[in-house]
């Protein structure tokens, strides 16, 4: 049985962030692999965490950020960083990309700090900046030869550290802060991006990577996915890809 | 002097505009008066104390509350006038102003009703002075444009707190973060919601904003909750609860269109009828039988024999409560369903949302489902996750053509559609004859 842990589903699910979640299931599903999505929150039990197989935290709202943290800083925030270095795989977007990182300079100098499990940082660019808006189109070296298609909506820019690598190279968009022509990252087996849309559900082979790793982290072999029908998802990634580019 | 010279050459594009077609829906005569005067909307206020204002806000049911507060007025025999649909920015209020008055300035009216765009809110606010606010709810929309809602409620509030102490708020209750801020203003109040007997869901869904106490930040309990996070809310860590809701439940209100969001709406006209306007209820209700909804809005169009719904749906909550209307109006008969997904600017130009929709609310009732808009096969790999069969169109018309062919005649069709897509699909429908 694989066990979809999906942090905080009702603070952190801001961009149609489910879509991730329910994309991971179905897949397994489809290829007859046992999974069962674990909801956990503020009021559950800490240890879930501890018997995840394949992670999954989205976005927040400022306000319900807080809320988060306060609660990673009390307990969850250790056994999420256990697991991450053992090698659980897992998806981080937006707000929980940004707080696994080191911290958050916020436009008035305030340092929050973050988990720190993740080797960057992120700062605001200032009030006067402009937030990050838009489809964005990647290509990521863990699936080569193809584009990725999402949509970013954030205005922190994340700057990368030595012990992580980029999760992609922007083809088109923003991405980790508009400079560096990067988007996300990776350590070990957890990728953190600013793509949403959601992003797995129209990226499948992204998807089935995170599937994949979980199957072998959890039963130490390596397996092969069978192929299932993806036209939409192609399609509508097509569609997207084609009037941006 | 300028005042004048911006009212004037505002009435001109009015003018200009009528004749080249561009429709009441244009704000260019607004744009240009305040290019003129920036001050034209609160120097022509300033010049017309008897005209009182409502502001309508909210994510959702902006415009068929303010028409039914329009229709309401109008049949008790005070002079009103709206701002129409797409005006609801500052250069549309500013048109509807232009278009209203004379050349000195004078409205000649008892009442302005004017829709405004949560954006728009604040500045509208401060030059308007409004007599009456009426606060619908606020949900997460089109994130990419108005960002993030609590921000957006954070606007709201601080604005609000500038009015004068005569003004009255008729503000939703059912809603946590609205009801503990507005209990902050020290203006005369109403707060509206809907009987706890109409709450029917007992579990939080997941299309929710602020389920989480205001006061404290502990995570609420729901005894029940009509849709998003509306309901019958309590912390039992800080006792913060929901209190003194004007519900109407007892009053035999006829509600004039289906659905718990139109309850809602309607309640928050009622809210107004009884506590500013101080008139019998059983007028209002009776009055309510001859309302006719705005266009996209439970709009009830025949095209070749075929009686078609059109449910503008833009939002989660929005799209949440579309479908449970149609239930309600379907019972358990089933019905042909064509879905428009378009990201154009007004329709956002982030699809993500179409993930915190519930289509399984629909799923006994679906017959057929067809696909259609820029973003159709977006909508393709939603529906593939509830296991529904497709059909998906890259061509409106054509998707419009099929699905009505597909339909018999004493069948009923209903179009889903965002925005951008609802003007398409009115124009297909009623629009130049086609095919």
């Amino acid at each position: 049985m694989i066990k979809i842990a999906w942090l905080y589903p009702d603070l952190m699910s801001t961009y149609g962030d489910r879509g991730n979640v329910i994309t991971l299931s179905y897949r397994m599903t489809k290829r007859k692999i046992a999974n069962e999505v674990v909801k956990i929150s503020i009021k559950d039990n800490p240890r879930l965490i501890l018997d995840a197989d394949v992670i999954f935290m989205g976005g927040a709202q400022d306000k319900q950020q807080e809320i988060v943290n306060k609660d990673l800083e009390s307990g969850k925030g250790k056994f999420l960083k256990q697991v991450i270095e053992k090698g659980v795989p897992g998806l981080y977007v937006c707000g929980a990309y940004q707080f696994l990182g080191k911290y958050y300079k916020a436009a008035d100098g305030t340092v929050i700090p973050g988990l720190d499990i993740f080797d960057l940082y992120t700062k605001s660019p200032g009030i006067k900046a402009a937030r990050l808006i838009g489809n964005l189109i990647v290509e990521s070296s863990l699936l080569p030869g193809i584009k990725l298609a999402g949509f970013e909506n954030h205005t922190g820019r994340t700057y990368l550290g030595k012990k992580v690598r980029p999760f992609a190279k922007v083809v088109k968009g923003f991405g980790n802060n508009g400079e560096d022509g990067s988007e996300g990252m990776i350590y070990k087996n957890s990728i953190g991006v600013y793509t949403h849309g959601p992003l797995l559900p129209k990226n499948p082979e992204l998807a089935d990577w995170l599937i994949l790793k979980s199957i072998e982290k959890k039963y130490q072999k390596k397996v092969k996915l069978s192929k299932l029908n993806d036209e939409f998802e192609k399609k509508a990634r097509e569609y997207i890809i084609g009037r941006e580019l | 002097m300028r005042f004048y010279f911006s009212l004037l050459v505002g009435k001109l594009f009015v003018f200009l505009s009528s004749r080249l077609g561009l429709g009441n829906g244009s704000t260019w005569p607004g744009h240009v008066s305040l290019k003129i005067d920036g001050d034209m909307i609160e120097k022509i206020f300033a010049r017309n104390p008897a005209t009182k204002v409502i502001i309508v806000a909210g994510t959702n049911g902006k415009t068929t509350t303010t028409s039914l507060l329009g229709h309401l007025l109008g049949k008790l025999g005070y002079r009103v006038f709206s701002n129409r649909e797409g005006a609801n920015l500052v250069n549309g209020v500013s048109s509807t102003l232009v278009k209203n008055s004379d050349m000195s300035g004078n409205l000649k009216a008892d009442f302005a009703v004017l829709e405004v765009d949560e954006f728009s809110f604040p500045s509208l606010i401060k030059k308007v002075k409004p007599d009456v606010v009426i606060l619908l709810n606020l949900f997460r929309d089109q994130l990419d444009r108005y960002g993030e809602v609590n921000t957006i409620g954070s606007r709201w509030f601080f604005a609000l707190k500038n009015l004068p102490k005569e003004s009255f708020l008729i503000i939703n209750g059912d809603d946590p973060y609205l009801f503990f801020n507005g209990n902050e203003f020290k203006q005369k109040k109403v707060f509206f919601g809907v009987n706890k007997k109409l709450m029917e869901l007992k579990d939080i869904p997941h299309d929710v904003d602020f389920i989480y106490c205001p006061s404290c930040q502990t995570l609420l309990d729901y005894e029940s909750l009509s849709y998003a996070h509306l309901g019958n809310y309590y912390c039992v860590h800080c006792g913060f609860h929901r209190t003194g809701i004007q519900d109407f439940y007892e009053e035999k209100i006829y509600y004039p269109l289906e659905g718990l969001y139109s309850v809602y709406n309607t309640n928050a006209v009622l809210s107004f009828a009884r506590f500013y306007l101080k008139i019998d209820l059983k007028r209002a209700s009776h009055i309510f039988r001859s309302f006719k909804p705005a266009f996209g809005r439970q709009e009830e169009i025949v095209f070749r024999s075929r009686k078609i719904f059109l449910l503008l749906s833009k939002n989660p909550a929005g799209f949440n409560q579309s479908l449970r209307a149609v239930n309600q109006i379907l019972e358990n008969r089933q019905a042909n369903f064509l879905f428009v997904l378009n990201d154009r600017i007004p329709d956002g130009q982030d699809v993500s949302w179409i993930w915190d929709v519930d289509f399984a609310i629909v799923k006994n009732n679906i017959k057929s489902v067809y696909l259609a808009g820029d973003r159709v096969y977006d909508l393709a790999v939603r529906f593939k996750y509830e296991n529904k069969k497709v059909l998906t169109y890259e061509n409106l018309k054509l998707a419009v053509n099929d699905v009505v062919n597909k339909t018999e005649k004493e069948d009923r069709l209903f179009i889903i559609p965002t925005y951008s897509a609802m003007l398409e699909v009115r124009k297909i429908l009623l629009g130049k004859k086609f095919l």
